[in-house]
């Protein structure tokens, strides 16, 4: 089964629910937790904050829209509350422990290259807004137009729009970094 | 087509970074969730209890005082503590977000929070209740203070209440304003987040 389609059907239980949804989408929850937290701490009771609530949604779910899309927008709705409630007691600064957990570019070249690559996407990740962060995490787990679309509640024309300016960003970013573009 | 160098590939990058699996079974996400809501009650009675406890308490006290204008006091401070309980009710149970809510219904439900909480500071004088413990206090100490014009020894006994009361306005006063000017700018923020969602 592809992880675009439903992954559950019929009568089963919130808790099958749930574990089918994590089953499939766990390591995207965690790659969604990273790009709303850097702080590696905070990450994981984000983490565990978005599994939370996705297993309480689990009891509304009325399969009017895909499994994933629900997931997504729990998850999503879960994490742009987190760093609204953060943005109040933070700002827009990062702690020392953020920064002293970045990782150290001295290691090996290709390693580094990975991690300095994987460093500068979270980095540009957690400066943009909410919406365009959703585009943008939705985007680098591959999905097409019309299925972020169902996740922010946006047209696809203007889906398509916001996709077009992410690729120029991200080709620029990457650019930027001594890495080639796309 | 993908990168020949997957590295440079973002959607690559991403999508190959390392993952931790989520580790709590769903037995033990049920327990933590019920603790949370456990948790949000008992904070919820504690704050509710402890404005019945200073209605009663004030209460109890106008029931034993003598003098029209202490009691009168006594009552209004006796109302703020059943305000005070009846906020706390308003404000630990606020409205609840659709779990599977689009970008734009949870930024406007974030904002209207947020202005929901601009709006009690705004008129924490008088939604607040804040204007009637005043009076209530007043209306207690000032008779006292009359009293005590007559005795400078007398009125030394009232300068340290009126030394706190003054201490807490020149705190009160800008930490009020610059939390509101602060949801303010938040509100203003999630408005153009929202704007944005929208078009």
């Amino acid at each position: 089964m592809s992880a675009t389609e439903s992954v559950s059907g019929g009568d089963v239980g919130q808790d099958s629910l749930y574990k089918q949804a994590t089953d499939t989408y766990g390591a995207s929850l965690d790659r969604l937790a990273r790009a709303y937290e850097f702080d590696p701490e905070a990450r994981r009771d984000l983490l565990q904050d978005i599994h939370l609530h996705l297993w309480r949604s689990f009891a509304h779910f009325d399969q009017r829209c895909s499994t994933r899309t629900w997931v997504y927008r729990v998850a999503h709705n879960v994490a742009t509350g987190h760093v609204i409630r953060q943005r109040r007691i933070s700002s827009r600064l990062v702690s020392v422990e953020s920064i002293e957990a970045l990782p150290d570019s001295e290691q090996g070249e290709l390693a580094a290259s990975q991690n300095e690559a994987l460093e500068r996407l979270s980095m540009l990740i957690q400066r943009l807004k909410p919406l365009d962060r959703q585009i943008i995490v939705s985007y680098l787990e591959g999905m097409d137009a019309s299925s972020i679309g169902e996740i922010t509640g946006l047209s696809p024309a203007n889906i398509a729009m916001k996709i077009h300016r992410t690729k120029n960003v991200l080709r620029r970013w990457f650019g930027q970094g001594g890495l080639h573009a796309e | 087509m993908p990168s020949e160098f997957p590295m440079h590939d973002p959607q690559n990058v991403w999508q190959n970074q390392p993952t931790e699996p989520f580790k709590m079974s769903t037995n033990e996400i049920r327990s933590k969730v019920q603790q949370r809501q456990k948790k949000a009650r008992l904070e919820a009675l504690f704050s509710i209890t402890t404005g019945l406890m200073i209605c009663f308490f004030f209460a109890w006290t106008f029931a034993r005082s003598h003098g029209v204008l202490p009691r009168l006091g006594l009552g209004l401070l006796s109302l703020c503590g059943l305000n005070f309980a009846y906020q706390a009710y308003r404000w630990i149970w606020p409205g609840r977000l659709r779990p599977d809510a689009t970008v734009s219904t949870s930024l406007k439900f974030y904002r209207s929070e947020l202005e929901r909480r601009r709006d009690y500071g705004m008129h924490i004088w008088v939604r607040g209740g804040l204007t009637f413990c005043f009076l209530g206090l007043a209306m207690i100490v000032l008779p006292e203070v009359i009293r005590s014009l007559r005795s400078a020894r007398l009125l030394l006994n009232v300068l340290p209440v009126l030394v706190v009361l003054a201490i807490w306005f020149a705190i009160f006063l800008p930490t009020r304003k610059r939390k509101l000017r602060k949801l303010q700018q938040e509100i203003d923020e999630l408005r153009g987040f929202e704007r944005e969602a929208q078009s």
